[in-house]
């Protein structure tokens, strides 16, 4: 029993010495300072003024008026009145329209036919022929869904003039959750910064890696700064060290940056700093696989920056994982930032509890304790292969 | 001067050939993104948005709503829920991206003139499904709407043909130029796998002139091209110029080619385009390293940069619309040009002459950073490793 007591009382010890070592290896290392503190402080800054005017507001259109009559100018009007076109003038045939498309001036073309006015006046069912630009889905979007609605409220104006009927037989409300000014920043930012978290953490923990590796080169295989201890204790004393840094960290990026910037923050503060603990942990340890990949310091960023595209899709913020083929939703399945993305963007922008993401909580878990044992195995596999007698 | 790039360029050969980072970052990395991206959008449209309907009136007219849902294409009712308290559940769990909402009574109401409220909601913290459940319910609310105003003018006696008019006097035909079938991989990776592109040329050109700082070889390398910078560099990336742009025109062939992506031009243009846009990205990545000549700092710059500006070139959010002050720096990034060329003349097919200025920027990032040369010149001489 008292061999027990003091086997733990100086695993420990070696425990509080890893990770008092690795404080100190993280604060003066210029490069992990970059990665730890200056990248998780400035990027979401940066990546959310980027996005923050969030709608797409008056796209330049032109119009081609074959009908020139009262009723299509209204309709230019109307058109021109939406909160995502402005009409940038009239130009007399398409092909003068079209000119104006490729100088850029303007993304759309709206043409309305000789007959428009003529078919109104007879009650008669008229088209108008839109032409959009297909560079950027968002324009098009927005030029899909301003049409349509103008559309049918012309629709019912005409019906009320001729028939004198408002009869509108149903209302529909269609209401927003979530992100409910559709904009594009409170869409993809919280995302995004849960996605900052493990990278940052993966490129900080790989070029800790890459150091000690450069030390033990010079050194005879044999690395002077790292402490003695069992292979559990250097590999979670390490991940608690990186854990302390990053609560700070996380209370700045996912509750106050999102107030900074009005998205949206409806999330109970409690429910998802508990569920960011199991995502710290996965992805200290992921980064912990990617360090064994890494021989030199600058190397790492070459292999881990790229991930971070991959990392992104694979997390179905762009492209939704229903529509995924089974092999992608597998690799998504183990890639912390997958499960992170999903439950905090549910959490802060939908209002969901830890109790609704019970799923993803739990995989952060599982993955947490697969990448452990994983460290674990290849750390005791390198021991062997370079015996320790430093003390 | 000829014979020092040659040198040079032998002497770099060598040096990518020995170490695999060289193999992973130039030829492997850009292929398999290329391939993910491909695979991963192969359908081109998320369709089938799992959604839910909540039927509180069981009525014929909300059983038919419910079918018209059902035959959507871009909707699926993934379930079926009891309460607006379950669907909020749901949603909340991530199984479904929005629910329509029939209330009580809907039937007799609509029948009575007495107009009752169907709701539908939209989950739009996911994009793409979020909007395309949206259009999905809405078609079906005004569709409804409509089939109830026929039924009764018809019975009033007015000519079907003429209520039909009624229920929508302008159509809008919409022509979406080029992307008919608003298929979303050709618009994520034609601008996603250019932009894998330049963020390995960036840090493979950073890292292999700040690399001969760290392991203090540069003065070999600029004595192997007689002591001319400009040979220098001109020899240590020519080989790498080759190898991107022989990688940049089979990436295009998987996008033109394999996929038959929109490329309204002819094939050649976006070759020069890609041939050009390696060139102008290895510029980017050498003035960089002329402004620090530090191995560490030069890479994390550029891996910064190479990440941001997947954002920052406007691929899907419109430079326009940024703020001025962030909105600029787009200027200075040659992905920028290289999309706007690819918008141009692949995508929509103009005549070469509107994308003039972009390929004269392309041309023109090698010689902007000419001035700085002798900066690079110095610390290369003079190699000293900070780690």
């Amino acid at each position: 029993m008292r061999h027990l007591i003091h086997n733990i009382s100086k695993w420990t010890t070696s425990l509080y010495r890893v990770w008092r070592r690795e404080f100190r290896l993280v604060f003066t290392d210029a490069g992990v300072v970059i990665f730890f503190f200056l990248l998780p402080t400035l990027y979401p800054l940066v990546y959310t003024l980027i996005y923050n005017p969030e709608i797409v507001r008056d796209i330049p259109v032109a119009v081609v008026d074959n009908c020139r009559t009262t009723s299509s100018r209204e309709f230019t009007r109307m058109v021109d009145a939406t909160e995502a076109i402005k009409i940038i003038g009239y130009a007399s045939t398409l092909n003068e329209a079209r000119q104006w498309h490729a100088q850029k001036a303007c993304y759309g073309i709206l043409e309305i036919p000789e007959d428009y006015g003529k078919n109104i006046g007879r009650g008669e069912q008229s088209s108008v022929i839109f032409y959009s630009d297909m560079s950027l889905l968002i324009r098009y979007r927005g030029f899909l869904s301003a049409m349509t609605d103008l559309s049918l409220a012309t629709g019912t104006k005409i019906r009320q003039k001729l028939y004198n009927s408002d009869s509108q037989p149903i209302n529909s409300s269609s209401i927003i959750l979530g992100d409910t000014t559709q904009g594009f920043a409170s869409f993809v930012i919280p995302g995004i910064l849960v996605l900052i978290i493990q990278q940052s953490l993966i490129l900080g923990i790989a070029m800790l890696g890459g150091g000690a590796n450069e030390r033990r080169l010079m050194n005879r295989g044999i690395d002077p700064l790292a402490v003695k201890a069992p292979a559990t204790a250097t590999i979670i004393g390490k991940a608690l060290c990186y854990f302390t840094i990053y609560i700070p960290l996380v209370i700045y990026i996912l509750y106050f940056v999102p107030i900074f910037f009005n998205l949206p923050n409806i999330g109970n503060i409690v429910d998802y700093l508990l569920f960011i603990v199991p995502f710290l942990f996965s992805s200290i340890f992921l980064g912990m696989i990617f360090q064994r990949a890494v021989t030199e310091r600058e190397s790492s960023m070459l292999i881990v920056v790229f991930s971070s595209v991959v990392f992104l899709f694979l997390s179905g913020l762009t492209w939704p994982r229903y529509a995924m083929s089974k092999l992608w939703i597998w690799i998504g399945n183990c890639i912390p930032a997958t499960w992170g993305v999903e439950g905090f963007i549910r959490i802060n922008s939908n209002g969901a509890t830890l109790e609704q993401n019970t799923l993803p909580y739990l995989m952060l878990w599982l993955l947490t304790c697969c990448y452990f044992i994983i460290v674990l195995l290849s750390e005791l596999l390198t021991k062997v292969k370079t015996p320790y007698n430093h003390s | 001067m000829i014979l020092g790039i040659l040198e040079t360029a032998k002497r770099e050969m060598q040096r990518l050939v020995c170490r695999r980072i060289y193999l992973l970052t130039m030829v492997v990395i850009p292929i398999a993104m290329s391939l993910f991206f491909l695979s991963l959008l192969n359908p081109g449209l998320p369709l089938k948005v799992p959604t839910a309907i909540i039927d509180l009136d069981n009525s014929t007219m909300s059983r038919k709503i419910t079918r018209s849902l059902s035959a959507m294409e871009t909707i699926e009712i993934a379930e079926q829920a009891t309460s607006f308290n379950e669907a909020m559940d749901k949603v909340g769990r991530g199984d479904i991206f929005g629910f329509f909402l029939i209330p009580e009574d809907f039937e007799q109401e609509a029948i009575s003139n007495r107009t009752p409220t169907i709701s539908y909601y939209s989950n739009l913290t996911y994009f793409i499904p979020g909007t395309l459940a949206f259009k999905g319910f809405k078609t079906i609310a005004v569709s409804t709407s409509g089939n109830i105003v026929l039924t009764t003018l018809v019975a009033e006696g007015i000519n079907p043909q003429q209520v039909e008019t009624l229920l929508q006097p302008v159509v809008v035909q919409d022509h979406p130029i080029h992307n008919p079938w608003t298929n979303y991989s050709i618009y994520l990776s034609n601008s996603f796998i250019p932009g894998v592109i330049a963020l390995m040329i960036l840090l493979v050109t950073s890292f292999s002139i700040c690399s001969e700082l760290k392991q203090g070889s540069s003065i070999k390398w600029i004595k192997t091209a007689n002591g001319s910078i400009l040979g220098a560099l001109i020899g240590k990336l020519l080989p790498q110029t080759i190898i991107f742009s022989i990688i940049g025109i089979f990436c295009q062939s998987l996008l033109y080619g394999y996929n038959h992506f929109p490329l309204h031009c002819n094939p050649l243009v976006m070759i020069y385009a890609i041939i050009l846009f390696v060139i102008a990205t290895q510029a980017f990545a050498v003035f960089i390293c002329s402004l620090i000549p530090n191995l560490r700092l030069a890479v994390s710059i550029v891996s910064l940069i190479g990440i941001l500006s997947f954002s920052i070139t406007g691929f899907s959010f419109p430079v326009e619309s940024m703020y001025g002050a962030i909105g600029i720096f787009s200027y200075i990034i040659p992905l920028r040009y290289y999309f706007l060329i690819y918008v141009d003349q692949a995508l929509n097919g103009l005549p070469l002459y509107y994308s003039r200025w972009y390929f004269i920027v392309l041309i023109a990032f090698p010689c902007v950073i000419l001035p700085l040369l002798p900066r690079l010149k110095r610390a290369l001489s003079h190699p000293v490793y900070i780690p």
